[in-house]
């Protein structure tokens, strides 16, 4: 299949990461209450904002560019929502300035103004509503939730509220947050801070919702279930159309198959805590059911091209889940592996539904085009992948915890630096 | 041929005859002759010229349908096997892909007529469905179309990649038996049949079921008085799934009682002349020549185990049905027969089921005299005209 490889110039509003993860107990157990006058003063500053948005909107219809004063106005504001975004769902740890103007753990860079197209300023609101959509899922933005008078349930919907939630408990407990819902936070913030610089005119770059694209790039430490995602973006048209209907047998066939799964899992977890290990013919079937399902998953979520098979065997799919073999397990662990799995359950809704709107939004996408836009196909295989690890956590196929950061490649050369212990 | 095979192909050639003399009996009296009917006389000047300009319409609207349908699955016949470079599944997913992309084309191309025969029964308020809806739940149905031929062609395939060219013996056995079991499961996970909540039909359903000969058959009702104003019943089920369903739209007292009793004798005759099990046993004896022409057709693009051969399949089913739909109807429209003379042994009023057939044609629309070609190749049931006929038989035997 074909290889596509982008070369696209940095976006204009890039995300910053600079935080240690170590996280204060007593700011974290009051972190709400804290940020309650930071969340009257957003709201007053984003009625503000709003409002010069729409001069600046004029002028950019008028003169093509939007004026500098403006422009840095806005851009602060910008800075400041992203810090307080991040302070609320504890993606950094500082208590945020009020003006956005000085540096913070997770902060956004935005470029000075440039040239923007009239016609794309003048339908700016009707073109950004797929990329409200999924901030709207993603819920990383302050901005856009003052916007609209909800500071509170508004700013911070879906992943971001469940990262931080659960971010809450980990943090208090152990001091720190963990590294993948931190990264899972930042992405939500960074691409919330894209959409909001769409709509308040600070540019006129559409927001790339591809996730690891922070500064600097975010780690991916190995996990024994790892995804592997094909490149090629060509959807036929006639494919998408009938994606769903197409997918049905897969789902009755699945269901069937479930069916057996379900006692596998019974057998594989009462043997391990009998022998501390599950037996390599349940992990192979049990493996086997994960992956197919992974590659329905992604031939429904437009993440793959071709139609799936139904055994799930390795290297079928182009989007694919390697497994690694079975290894011992302590005991504790498989014991209260349901409870365990939880937590993860509600990060996987989460990132359930920022794939159903991917998905949604690339289906009309590519009906129209022939194409999967890059971004929505990477954060739908960062929730396959995610569903997966969960799945094998539960399923007793690994003891490893799902991962919950969205990156799909780590950088190349560097070592990864984790709080030992902790799930990520 | 080796001289075993000849004595083989004949034994199966009488075997079929056999079979199908076994189950084509009929209660209905030998050389009973249908006085004629005055069409216009029975139903009404008005009525007979609506339900003709109404059936015209759709005859004509089938017929492009038709075509339509054979050209584009020819057309898929010959270039759909490049969209098996769009699956990942092996041969045998390849197969089911390239059959729900056939039949998805196909439920493309037949969208056209499927909206416009919807105007023309809202246009005469036969129908009450969107079109939004009707297009939308078609698209979703699709999900269950394709399951069954993934089945089909999964028991075919299968089959083929194992015998060769053989399967399409065991494959019509197996396919009868995948009919059987629909039958049987069908009434289970029927949605939205209830119960009637008249007690007084319910007696009359029980007095008319002893009266057949039978006993312990539910009657449900269905509601779809929402989505059309046409009556209808049907029966259905095997053994102790059977049911008797009568559609709401024939309780809502445009119907009088007397009608709504030759309606269910008439479904109970189904089942006390076992029609439906009769029924299996003639989709079996239809199943083994169609199984053997599919395979016949595409032994020259390596059989049905291939799955570059699916997209032809699909054609020859599309036609086989087409061609030999003429001689099923026949055997549909005497059993509808039977049934209509067997309620009028029960109810013994001909009046009721002339009512019947004269507000069938007002609510439903049905042409009493339909053109020949259309009743050869369209009516699984007799005529309204020929039905009324058959009520003045009865009564002329006995008075």
């Amino acid at each position: 299949m074909p290889t596509v490889t982008t070369t696209a110039e940095p976006h204009p509003v890039r995300l910053l990461v600079h935080d240690d993860l170590r996280r204060r107990r007593l700011t974290v157990a009051f972190r709400l209450l804290l940020a309650l006058p930071q969340l009257v003063w957003a709201t007053l500053y984003g009625a503000a904002a709003f409002l010069l948005a729409f001069v600046v909107w004029l002028a950019v219809l008028v003169e093509g560019r939007a004026p500098a004063s403006l422009h840095a106005f806005l851009a602060g504001y910008m800075r400041y929502t992203v810090h307080l975004a991040a302070y609320l769902c504890l993606a950094a740890d500082p208590y945020p300035g009020f003006t956005g103007a000085t540096p913070y753990p997770v902060d956004v860079e935005i470029d000075p103004p440039a040239r923007q197209g009239r016609w794309g300023a003048a339908f700016r609101i009707v073109l950004a509503i797929p990329a409200l959509a999924l901030a709207s899922s993603l819920g990383g933005s302050t901005a856009l939730g003052g916007g609209y008078g909800g500071p509170v349930v508004g700013a911070l919907g879906g992943l971001t509220v469940v990262a931080g939630v659960l971010g809450w408990f980990a943090s208090l407990v152990r001091g720190a947050m963990p590294r993948g819902m931190r990264d899972a936070a930042a992405y939500a913030i960074g691409y919330g801070a894209q959409t909001t610089a769409y709509v308040l005119m600070l540019t006129d770059r559409y927001p790339d919702s591809r996730p690891g694209t922070a500064s600097p790039p975010p780690e991916l430490p190995p996990h024994p279930v790892a995804i592997a995602v094909d490149r090629d973006p060509l959807r036929p048209r006639l494919l998408v159309l009938f994606r769903l209907p197409l997918v049905v047998p897969h789902l009755v066939w699945l269901t069937l198959w479930a069916t057996l799964v379900v006692l596998a899992a019974v057998a594989a977890w009462v043997t391990a805590l009998i022998l501390g290990r599950v037996p390599a013919f349940l992990h192979r079937f049990m493996a086997a059911f994960v992956r197919a399902a992974t590659h329905v998953g992604a031939f429904l979520l437009l993440v793959g091209r071709p139609f799936p098979g139904f055994v799930g065997r390795e290297g079928s799919y182009p989007i694919d889940l390697t497994v690694e073999p079975p290894r011992r397990q302590p005991r504790l662990g498989v014991l209260v592996r349901p409870v365990l799995a939880l937590p993860a359950l509600l990060l996987a809704s989460a990132y359930g539904g920022v794939a159903l709107v991917a998905a949604l939004l690339g289906w009309f996408g590519a009906l129209a085009t022939g194409r999967m836009p890059s971004g929505l196909r990477d954060v739908g295989a960062a929730s396959l992948r995610y569903h997966a690890q969960l799945a094998a956590y539960g399923l007793l196929l690994t003891a490893r915890y799902p991962d919950s950061s969205p990156v799909l490649r780590g950088p190349v050369g560097r070592p990864v630096v984790e709080p030992a212990t902790l799930p990520a | 041929m080796t001289a075993l095979r000849v004595m083989g192909y004949a034994a199966l050639v009488a075997g079929w005859f056999v079979l199908a003399w076994l189950i084509s009996g009929s209660v209905v009296p030998d050389g009973l002759t249908l006085p004629h009917v005055d069409v216009e006389g029975a139903f009404g000047q008005a009525v007979v010229a609506r339900a003709e300009r109404y059936e015209r319409f759709l005859l004509v609207l089938w017929a492009l349908q038709t075509i339509v349908m054979l050209g584009t699955l020819a057309l898929y016949a010959r270039h759909g096997g490049r969209f098996a470079r769009e699956s990942a599944a092996g041969p045998l997913g390849t197969g089911m892909l390239l059959g729900m992309l056939g039949l998805a084309i196909l439920w493309l191309a037949q969208l056209p007529f499927t909206v416009t025969a919807l105007w023309w029964a809202r246009r005469h308020g036969v129908s009450h469905v969107g079109y939004l809806q009707a297009v939308v739940g078609g698209w979703a149905e699709l999900g269950l179309t394709f399951v069954a031929v993934s089945v089909a062609l999964l028991v075919v395939m299968g089959l083929a990649r194992r015998l060769g060219s053989w399967w399409w013996i065991p494959g019509a056995a197996v396919f009868t038996g995948i009919a059987a079991l629909v039958l049987f499961v069908g009434p289970y996970v029927y949605p939205g049949l209830e119960r009637p909540d008249d007690s007084g039909l319910v007696g009359r359903y029980r007095q008319l079921e002893r009266a057949e000969g039978l006993s312990g058959i539910p009657l449900r009702v269905e509601h779809v008085s929402d989505e059309t104003s046409q009556a209808n019943a049907f029966a259905f089920g095997l053994g102790p799934s059977r049911r008797v369903v009568l559609w709401n739209t024939l309780l809502d007292g445009r119907f009088t009682n007397r009608e709504v009793d030759v309606v269910l004798a008439h479904e109970l005759a189904h089942h006390s002349s076992d029609h439906l099990p009769k029924a299996l046993g003639w989709f079996g004896l239809f199943a083994l020549p169609g199984a053997l022409l599919l395979m016949l057709s595409t032994r020259h693009l390596g059989g049905m185990g291939d799955p570059r051969a699916v997209p032809l399949a699909l054609l020859v089913a599309a036609a086989w049905t087409l061609a030999t739909s003429p001689a099923q109807n026949v055997i549909s429209r005497r059993a509808e027969a039977e049934a209509d003379w067997k309620a009028l042994e029960t109810t013994r009023d001909p009046t009721g089921a002339r009512g019947l057939f004269r507000e069938f044609a007002v609510t439903s629309l049905g042409d009493p005299s339909p053109p020949t070609w259309a009743h050869l190749l369209l009516d699984t049931h007799p005529t309204l005209a020929q039905r009324v006929a058959m009520a003045d038989a009865w009564e002329a035997r006995h008075g």
